[in-house]
This record gives structure tokens, sequence and C-alpha cells, in this order.
């Protein structure tokens, strides 16, 4: 605890240099735009910053990389608000009531609730992650290849499990990007597998490549298949003055606000895309617990607050799997992995011992960070929400030229842009048939920690597999990952337990 | 719908066999000792189950839904827009070398707004222009990395 404390105050002492000031500001900026921005998320954000670091001490690039994830989830709530578009999957819920109150001339307070709440449940996520890390990081180090083992395939069944609407099409995602993971040289036996004597293919995909393509390029594609007509909007903005909530919007947020805070902490530890599993929980719990749960979907103020905080609060949790453990639970902090890895940090239970002032520098600037955001979003979501004025017919056009610029700044190649462009097309074609990018990249980046820890684990065991059940902690990992492989199979039965409950009662 | 979705899972099938395949010509090894096509054998293995099952799901719900009608969730747009983008893009990879960063930055900008339907040419130009010399000064001339030059030299 006093040790926490201790890390956390020299953390701010790194954080408030002005470099790494500079960088966090950065961060928040771009974090924002990113989020303001239909069709360019957190993850194209992350990874096309990533050569921009290259010259940079490690813990200023993670401050700036961070940044950019949860300045997203502020930047995001804007667009739903506004235009009802939400600018990234952890704001849809936001759109529900929050573009009613929009719509009812209340656009300033919801906006204002949003970066309030956001303010609150950043901190409070902060804090947890503060005094929750270290001592899980001291657990962790019990963990030996068989546990990691299962907790990595756990991640991928639940994070398949909660994206998109087809379980077995995101585990086939998971696999192929498992598979495209693979190639390259054999970290064991130095051979090379898939490469097909072709150089650029001894060194694996550039999983940066994959990244901006599924999430980048093949977002843009799909909005250019889109008719013209539905490209312009026009955006209704609110004046400075008319942000500020009332009282009354301030006491009933207030709660909202810290339940989804608690709620999206929670989310944000287990594996998942946790923003955006959180928003809609913390949406379900305020509705539930509302004494007017009519008013929801029609401008509550309470459906803005808890959602937008919940998944401020999961965003900073979700970075305690990531540096504890090593092992992010979705994209945006796979892409932050890549680029720990990049710059020579492999994030687990040791890097708080090893690199401390990269682990405490980064937590004491999201606080930073976080207040940046809080005073960048109030005055500024004026000018944030002009940025929707242009058309996207100039922006979708910027954003490609942006894409490749940075692709080819990552290694200084023309091969991984052809990697990109592969991947966008392969974007496109999986969003028109449904499939889920997500548990492609996480496995891609998340493929040679598993295939170590699995044969690791069999070298250890001399090729038995009762190892991975034996021990105690991988085993509830594996249970884990059987209910959630079960549930869907179970979903049909309980509803028609439900529906013959229904039926007796109303009979 | 459903003739996307059997060609999709027929083309993971696909790349499920590929893998193996190519996985059985590398030595593969025991589970104690583990060669380097054990690990990419196991997850063809899986893959060609999880496309055979999603296949079979397809076609056994085929029967059970018969006449039922999906509800059609596309948004027919202009599959031609988004070959031309791409078609574009490749062309730009191919010719960054020779052409160099910032002519091919420019003419990608015409080309692309052109698509989206920009039909003024002097507006066109002009944006094409202003946004090549932005990406210049600020990839170039601020953060300094090294795009490559072509035969304009710059």
């Amino acid at each position: 605890m006093i040790e926490s404390l201790q890390g956390l105050i020299n953390g701010f002492g790194i954080a408030t240099t002005i470099q790494n000031l500079f960088y966090c500001l950065m961060g928040a900026i771009v974090g924002t735009l990113v989020g303001v921005l239909p069709g360019l998320g957190p993850i194209a954000g992350i990874a096309l910053l990533i050569p921009a670091t290259f010259g940079l001490n490690p813990t200023s690039a993670i401050i700036m990389l961070a940044g950019i994830y949860y300045g997203a989830m502020y930047g995001g709530s804007t667009t739903s608000i506004l235009l009802n578009v939400p600018g990234e999957t952890a704001s849809v819920i936001t759109c529900i009531d929050g573009y009613q109150m929009a719509q009812k001339g209340r656009a300033g307070p919801a906006l204002a609730i949003c970066a309030i709440g956001s303010f609150i449940a950043g901190t409070i996520g902060i804090f947890g992650l503060v005094f929750l890390a270290p001592p899980l990081a001291e657990a962790a180090l019990a963990f030996g290849p068989p546990e990691y083992f299962s907790l990595m395939v756990f991640g991928f069944i639940v994070l398949s499990n909660v994206t998109g609407t087809s379980l077995i099409k995101s585990l086939m995602m998971a696999v192929v990007g498992l598979i495209i993971g693979t190639i390259g040289i054999d970290p064991v036996t130095g051979d090379a597998r898939f490469s097909f004597d072709f150089p650029y293919l001894m060194g694996g995909i550039e999983f940066v490549a994959v990244a901006i393509g599924l999430f980048g390029i093949g977002e843009v594609l799909v909005n250019v298949e889109r008719p013209l007509e539905m490209l312009e909007q026009r955006v209704l903005v609110p004046r400075l003055r008319e942000l500020y909530p009332t009282l009354q919007d301030l006491k009933r947020s207030i709660r909202p606000i810290l339940r989804g805070a608690g709620i999206g902490f929670g989310v944000g530890l287990i594996p998942g895309p946790a923003p955006v599993i959180a928003t809609y929980a913390s949406y379900m719990m305020e509705k539930k617990i509302s004494k007017t749960p009519e008013e929801f979907g029609k401008g509550a103020i309470e459906g803005v607050a808890g959602p937008e905080s919940a998944n401020n609060s999961a965003c900073q949790a979700a970075f305690i799997p990531l540096f504890v453990l090593g092992i992010p639970f979705a994209p945006p902090t796979a892409i932050l992995l890549g680029a720990l890895l990049i710059h020579g940090v492999t994030p687990g239970p040791m890097m708080i011992g090893e690199h401390p002032e990269l682990f405490w520098g980064v937590i004491a600037s999201m606080y930073i960070g976080n207040f940046i955001l809080l005073l960048l979003n109030l005055p500024f979501v004026p000018f944030f929400a002009n940025i929707l004025r242009i058309p996207k017919n100039i922006l979708l056009p910027l954003v490609i030229l942006f894409c490749l610029t940075g692709m080819y700044t990552v290694n200084n190649s023309v091969f991984d842009i052809w990697m990109m462009l592969l991947f966008g097309a392969l974007g496109f074609i999986m969003r028109k048939w449904a499939y889920e990018g997500a548990p492609l990249l996480l496995a891609l980046v998340l493929g040679p920690k598993l295939e170590a820890a699995f044969r690791q684990s069999l070298m250890i065991s001399h090729g038995d597999f009762s190892t991975f059940v034996d021990r105690p902690v991988s085993l509830v990992f594996l249970l884990g990952t059987l209910i959630f492989l079960a549930a869907p199979l179970l979903k049909p039965a309980w509803r028609r337990v439900q529906g013959l409950r229904r039926k007796a009662q109303s009979a | 719908m459903k003739r996307d979705e059997i060609i999709g899972g027929v083309i993971l099938l696909i790349f499920g066999v590929i893998t193996a395949l190519l996985s059985l010509q590398m030595p593969i090894g025991t589970f104690r000792a583990a060669g380097t096509g054990l690990f990419p054998l196991i997850l063809a293995i899986f893959l060609m189950i999880l496309s055979g099952v999603f296949l079979l799901n397809l076609f056994l719900r085929k029967k059970k839904e018969l006449g039922k009608k999906e509800p059609e969730m596309k948004i027919h747009g202009s599959a031609r827009n988004v070959i031309l983008f791409l078609g574009t893009m490749a062309l730009a990879t191919l010719f960054l070398n020779p052409l160099g960063y910032p002519l091919v930055s420019f003419l990608l900008m015409v080309a692309l707004l052109r698509i989206l339907g920009m039909r003024r040419w002097a507006i066109n130009i002009l944006l094409s222009l202003a946004t090549a010399a932005a990406a210049y000064f600020l990839f170039v001339g601020w953060l300094k990395i090294p795009l490559p030059k072509g035969w304009i030299g710059i």
C-alpha cells in the first residue's frame, strides 16, 4: 500500500516533465480526434502513431499511446450525442439517450455530463489500478506456462463470445489470427514457417499492417461503398454557455457515474472488449433500478452518465491484465503490447520491478490525461464537433493518405503497405459478411505467446496434457472457458424455460 | 446472404486444409518435443472442425428455415467505388518508390477525391496540393521521416 503510494508519487514526478506532459497532451488530442471521427477508432489510431514514437523513450511513447485509447472514449461520445453516430463502439449506447437529449436542445448538458462522468470514473479506475496491480503482479509470479496457456485460451473464448453475433465465426477468426501469427521464424527451432523463401515473410506479418488494414482501411472502404448522399450530415453545435449542466442534472448523474465506474472497472479486468460491455451493463443497470425507467430512450441523463463513466474506468482497468500479466484481453491493449515490445519492454509480473518509471509514470500520466481531457472536452466541444462538418468525401481520402504514410514509416517498407491493403480488403469483406476483426488481431498478437506457453507446458510435463488440469489456477481458467463455450448452447434452453414460466404465470 | 455465408465457410475450410497440408511438410515431433509444424497443424485441425460445423449448421438451418425470409441488412452502395479506391491505393503503392512521396500523395488525393464525386477540378487540385504539401511538411519536414524521394528528388 505504502509502496504503491510512493510509486505513484514518483510516477507523478516522471509524468510531469515537460516532455511527458507534451506527449500526454498529444495523446489526449489525437485520442479525442480519433474518437470523434467515425471510421477511425482507437485501434487504428494507436497503430498509426506507433512510428511517431520511435525516437522516444518507452515511457513517453506509452504515455502518448495510452492517451489515445482513453482519449477516444471521451471523443466517441461527442458524435453519439450530436449526430447519433457513435465515433467508436463504446459510445453506441450513448446514442440512445444522448441523441434524444440533443434533440430536446440539451446537447450541452449531455456533453458536459459525459466529460465529468468520464473524469470521475477515470480517476476511480486509476486508483483501482494503483492498488490492485501490485498485489496481482505478485500473485501472477506463481503463474507457469500452463496457467498462461489456459488464461489465454480463456481470453480468446470470452472475447469471441462477446464480440459479434456468432461465436463460431469469431472463434474461426481467432484461429485464423493464430495461424497468421505462426508465419515467420519458429522461436524454438529457428526454422522458417509459411514464408515460402520470401524474405519479407521471414520476420512474420507486421501486426501494425493488420491493425490498420482491418480497422482503418476496411472501415474507410465500408464508408466508401455507401451512397454519397449519406455522407453529408448537419451538425448542431451547442454554444459554450449552453454546456453547463443544472444542479438537478448533476444530482441525477452522480450515482450513475459512481455505479458506472464500479461496473466498468470490474468488466475491464475480464477478457473482452471491456469498454463496450461495460456501457451495456451500466445502461441495463440504470434502467433497471431507475424509478422512472420509462424516461430511458427519451433523453434520460442517467443513460448517458452511467455508460460514459463505465467505458472510461473499463479502459483504465484493461491496463491491469496488460501490465501485470503481459496479456492484453482486447485489441487496443494488444496494440499497446506490440508497442511495448517494439520499445524493448516485456510487460508481465516483473514489469513493476523492472520498469517502475514506465509503470508508475504511465499511470500518473493517465490521471493527468484525464484532467487534460476534461479541460479539452468541455470548452472545445464546439471545435471537435465542427470537425464533423468536413464532408466525408474529403475526410476519407485524408484518412487513406494518413494510413499509407503511417504504414510506410513503421519499417520504411513498401511491402508492409501491400500487406495493409490486403488486410484492408479482407477487413471490408469481413465486415460485409459479419466476421469480427477483434479476435483475429488479438490472436495474431498473442499467438507466439500462446504457442510458447503450450510447448513449454508440454515440455515440462513430458507431453502429459493433464498438466493443464492438475494445476488449480489453470483448471479454473479452463472451467471458465467451458462455461463460456456452453453458454450459447444453453441460451435457447434457458429462454424456453423462461417462456414456460411466463406462460404458467399468465395462465 | 446465405450464399455469402456458405462461401465464407468454404474459404475458411480451404484455408484450414492448405495450412494442414503445409504444416505436415514440416517436422511435427511429439507433444513432449514439439516440432515446427505441430502448433500450426493443431490450429489447422481446429479451423477445419470449426468451419465444418459452421457449414453443417448452415445446411441444417436451411432445411428448418425454408420459406422464412431473412432480413436484408445490406446497404446497397457502390462496389465500384470500393474497387476504384483499392485500385488507386495499389497504384500509389506501386509507384511510391519510382515517383516519390510528394508526387504520389498529390496524385492519390486527386484520384480519391474524384472517385468520391469531387467534380470541380480546380477545387480538387487545390485541395490535393494543400494536403500533399501539409503531409510533406508534417512527415518529412517536422517528423524527419525518410520517405521515398523519387525522380522529383525532394
